[in-house]
C-alpha cells in the first residue's frame, strides 16, 4: 500500500544517528551562591553522566550542561541549593525537529503532495447534517477548486445541548460524497475509541483544537494507518502543537499536517487571534506541512478571504475553510462559512497570492 | 443600546426602567420574550454611561448597539481616507513602506541606513529620537539631536521622515522636524499626548497598544480626529498573547477587522509583531495579502549591534528582498 511505502521512507529520514554532544540544559546559579553549592551541583550533574562547562560571570556563575539526547528533568536542579534557575537548551521534541530531518515531510492528498509546491485547500461544511447538504457541498467546493473535502460527524460542541453530529451516519455520507465527487475526506476523531471507526471512512483523521492535548487519542492516532490533520489548542503554544505531533510520530505515524487555527486573546471583535506568525515559525521549526484554518481563525465570514490569502502569503502549504450551501441554515458555524460561490471566488484569489510566491 | 431585564423581573420594575431612560430624553421600544423583556433605547445613547442602568432593580444587563467611534467610522465616512507621503496616498492603491532604524544612533547611522532604505524602495524613514524602553537604564534616544539628523537624512535622501513624540510637550518640537508623528503603542491611551497630536498639522501614525483592543485604537483615533486633525494612520504591531516563542502575536485579523471598520489607512508593523528577523518578511508579505496600506519596518546596517531593537532589523538587503515580494503580492491583489 502507497501508506506503508511512504511509512518506510519517512522513517529511514528518521533513524539517522543525532550528534552525542548536545547542550542540554543552562543552570543559572544565584548570585550570592557559594562555592560549596556550585561544586555541589556540578558534581550531582556529573554523576548523572553529563559532562559541565562552567562559566563565571560578574555577578553570576553559570554551568553549562552537555549531554546526549536522554531526556533531562530540569525540575530536580531547580531545587538544588544556591540554583535561581534552569533553563533548556535542546528543543523539546526531536522527530518533529527540523533540525534532525531537514527535509518537508509530504503528504499526498488527491492530486496534491502537501508540503510541496502545489496549495491544498481542504473546504467543506462544519457539520455533516443531512446526504442532501454534504453532496451538495461537496460538488460545490470540487467545483471551486478544492482539494478534499472537510465536514465533522463526530462534533465537539461547547454546549451538550447543541448538534452533536451524526455519527457513523456521517461518515457514511461523506463516504458517498468522495465516491461522488473523488474528494478525499477530512473527519475529525473525538475519542481513542473512535478511531478505527473515523479511519474505515476517512482518508485524514482530524485531531481537533480541544483534543490537541489529548494523549490517548494522540497515541491512537499514531496507531492509525491514515494521515493526521492535528489542529493547535486555542490556548497552546507552538511548542506544545509540536510535542502533541511529536506523540503521533513517536508511534510511528510520520504522516501529519499541523494546523494553526487561532488562539485566544483578549481581543473580542473576532472569534479568536489567527496567530499568523505561527507559520513562519512551524516552517522554520519542523518538516510537517503547514495549514492554516481561516474559518475558525476569524470566526467571521467576511474576514476568511483576507485571512486566507495572509496564510498563503506567510507561506503556509494549504488552508482548511467552511463552506456551506446556505450558511443561514447550518447547524453550526454558520457566521464563519462561506457560500459556494464566495469561496469559488477565494480559490482564485488564493492561486493568484500563490503564484506571488512562487507556488501553485 | 439594549436593556435586558431578569427573567424575574416585575412589571414595577420595567416601568421604572423605562421612566428612567424616557426621562434622559431617549424613546424605547419594548420586546417582551417568553423568559424575559427586551427595552430598545433608540437615540444617539453614545453620552450616556450604560452602566448606570445596570444598577437598576430588575435588569440584567445593558448592550451596546452603537459603535462608540464616529469620526473613525466607515459608516459616517464611507470613503478611504488618504494620506499624503512622498508623493504617495496612504490608502490608495500603492502600497507603502516606512522603513529605518528603531533609534537614531549617531549621524553617520541615520544617513547610511536613509540612502539604504530609500535604494531598497522605502516611501519614508521611521528613526526614534526619543525611545520609550522597557528598562530606565536603556538607551533612551538622541532626542533633539537625532530629530536634526532625521532632518538631515530627508535633506539628503528626499524621503519623509516618521519619528515619536512620546508626551505633550515634545509634539511641538517633533512636529517641527517630522512629516508624521508616531505615537507609539505604550502611548495608544495617553489622552493629553492624543489631544496634543489632534491640534496639530501633521501626519499622526498611530499604534494600537500591545494590550489594547481593536476597538479601543479606533477610539484612540476618534482622540485625534475630535481634536480636528484629519490625517491619521492606524498601525497594528502586535498583541501580547502567552505564546512565547515569538516577542508579540501579530493580530492579522485586525487588518480586514479595521479595513472594514475605519476609513484610514492600515499599516503593519511586522518587526514588533514577530520580534524576530527571520519572521518579518512572512508576516509583511501576509499583511499586504490581508490588506494593509502599508508596512513599517525596522532596518539596521548593522544589527548586532543596534542599540535597541536588533533581533528584528532587517539588513538592508533583506529589506530590500522584502520589498520586491510584497510588491508581487501587491500585484497579485490588483494593487502596486
Amino acid at each position: 500500500m502507497a501508506y506503508e511505502k511512504r511509512q518506510m521512507q519517512n522513517e529511514a529520514h528518521l533513524s539517522f544517528n543525532i550528534c552525542h554532544l548536545l547542550f542540554t540544559m543552562i543552570i543559572v546559579m544565584k548570585s550570592r551562591a557559594t562555592t560549596e553549592q556550585i561544586s555541589s551541583v556540578v558534581s550531582r550533574v556529573e554523576s548523572l553522566g553529563y559532562r559541565v562547562h562552567l562559566s563565571r560571570g560578574e555577578e553570576t556563575t553559570i554551568i553549562g550542561v552537555i549531554g546526549d539526547d536522554r531526556p533531562i528533568d530540569r525540575e530536580q536542579f531547580e531545587l538544588l541549593d544556591g540554583v535561581e534557575k534552569t533553563m533548556p537548551v535542546l528543543k523539546p521534541f526531536k522527530i518533529a525537529s527540523r533540525d534532525m530531518h531537514p527535509q518537508d515531510t509530504l503528504i499526498p492528498l488527491n492530486a496534491v503532495q502537501v508540503g510541496g509546491p502545489q496549495i491544498a485547500i481542504i473546504a467543506g461544511p462544519c457539520s455533516v447534517e443531512s446526504r442532501q447538504q454534504i453532496i451538495e457541498a461537496a460538488h460545490a467546493v470540487k467545483e471551486a477548486g478544492a482539494t478534499a473535502l472537510r465536514g465533522g460527524a463526530f462534533k465537539p460542541r461547547t454546549s451538550p445541548y447543541s448538534f452533536q453530529g451524526m455519527g457513523e451516519e456521517g461518515l457514511q455520507l461523506l463516504a458517498e460524497a468522495r465516491e461522488a465527487t473523488g474528494l478525499p475526506i477530512v473527519t475529525e476523531a473525538m475519542s481513542p475509541d473512535q478511531i478505527p471507526l473515523v479511519e474505515k471512512y476517512a482518508d485524514v483523521i482530524q485531531l481537533g483544537a480541544r483534543n490537541m492535548q489529548n494523549y490517548a487519542l494522540l497515541n491512537a492516532a499514531g496507531d492509525a494507518r491514515k494521515p493526521v490533520l492535528l489542529k493547535r489548542g486555542m490556548m497552546s503554544t507552538i511548542e506544545e502543537l509540536l510535542m502533541s505531533a511529536e506523540y503521533i510520530l513517536a508511534k510511528g505515524n510520520t504522516q501529519i499536517m499541523l494546523c494553526e487555527r487561532g488562539i485566544r486573546t483578549f481581543e473580542k471583535y473576532t472569534r479568536n487571534t489567527t496567530d499568523i506568525n505561527a507559520v513562519p515559525v512551524l516552517k522554520q521549526l519542523t518538516h510537517l506541512p503547514v495549514i492554516l484554518d481561516p474559518s475558525h481563525g476569524t470566526g467571521k465570514w467576511e474576514y476568511v478571504g483576507a485571512v486566507s490569502k495572509a496564510g498563503i502569503a506567510a507561506g503556509a502549504d494549504g488552508l482548511i475553510i467552511e463552506v456551506h450551501p446556505d450558511p443561514t441554515k447550518a447547524l453550526s458555524d454558520g457566521a464563519q462559512s462561506l457560500k459556494p460561490e464566495k469561496f469559488a471566488q477565494l480559490v482564485r484569489d488564493i492561486r493568484r497570492v500563490a503564484e506571488a510566491v512562487d507556488r501553485s | 443600546m439594549i436593556i435586558v431585564m431578569k427573567p424575574a423581573s416585575t412589571a414595577k420594575q420595567l416601568s421604572a426602567v423605562v421612566a428612567r431612560v424616557e426621562s434622559v430624553g431617549y424613546r424605547t421600544s419594548l420586546i417582551k420574550g417568553e423568559e424575559t423583556t427586551i427595552i430598545g433605547v433608540i437615540g444617539d445613547d453614545r453620552p450616556i454611561d450604560r452602566t448606570q442602568f445596570e444598577t437598576l432593580d430588575g435588569v440584567e444587563k445593558t448592550l451596546p448597539v452603537l459603535k462608540p467611534f464616529k469620526l473613525a467610522s466607515r459608516d459616517m465616512h464611507p470613503m478611504d481616507t488618504l494620506v499624503p507621503l512622498n508623493g504617495h496616498k496612504v490608502g490608495a492603491s500603492k502600497v507603502v513602506f516606512i522603513a529605518g532604524p528603531c533609534s537614531v544612533e549617531g549621524r553617520t547611522q541615520i544617513l547610511e541606513t536613509a540612502h539604504a532604505v530609500k535604494e531598497a524602495g522605502a516611501t519614508a524613514l521611521r528613526g526614534g529620537a526619543f525611545k520609550p524602553r522597557t528598562s530606565p537604564y536603556s538607551f533612551q534616544g538622541l532626542g533633539e539631536e537625532g530629530l536634526q539628523y532625521l532632518a538631515e537624512a530627508r535633506e539628503a535622501t528626499g524621503l519623509p521622515v516618521v519619528t515619536e513624540a512620546m508626551s505633550p510637550e515634545q509634539v511641538p518640537l517633533v512636529a517641527k522636524y517630522a512629516d508624521v508623528i508616531q505615537i507609539g503603542a505604550r502611548n495608544m491611551q495617553n489622552y493629553d499626548l492624543l489631544r496634543a497630536v489632534g491640534k496639530v498639522n501633521k501626519t499622526v501614525l498611530l499604534k494600537r497598544g500591545m494590550m489594547s483592543t481593536i476597538e479601543e485604537l479606533l477610539m484612540s483615533a476618534e482622540y485625534v480626529l475630535a481634536g480636528g486633525n484629519t490625517q491619521v494612520m492606524v498601525c497594528e504591531r502586535g498583541i501580547r498573547t502567552f505564546e512565547k516563542y515569538t516577542r508579540n502575536t501579530t493580530d492579522i485579523n485586525a487588518v480586514p477587522v479595521l479595513k472594514q471598520l475605519t476609513h484610514l489607512p492600515v499599516i503593519l508593523d511586522p518587526s514588533h509583531s514577530t520580534g524576530k528577523w527571520e519572521y518579518v518578511t512572512a508576516v509583511a508579505r501576509a499583511g499586504i495579502a490581508a490588506g494593509a496600506d502599508g508596512l513599517i519596518v525596522e532596518v539596521h546596517q548593522n544589527p548586532s549591534e543596534a542599540l535597541s531593537d536588533g533581533a528584528q532589523s532587517l539588513k538592508p538587503e533583506k529589506f530590500a528582498q522584502m520589498v520586491s515580494e510584497c510588491r508581487s503580492i501587491a500585484l497579485a491583489m490588483g494593487r502596486s
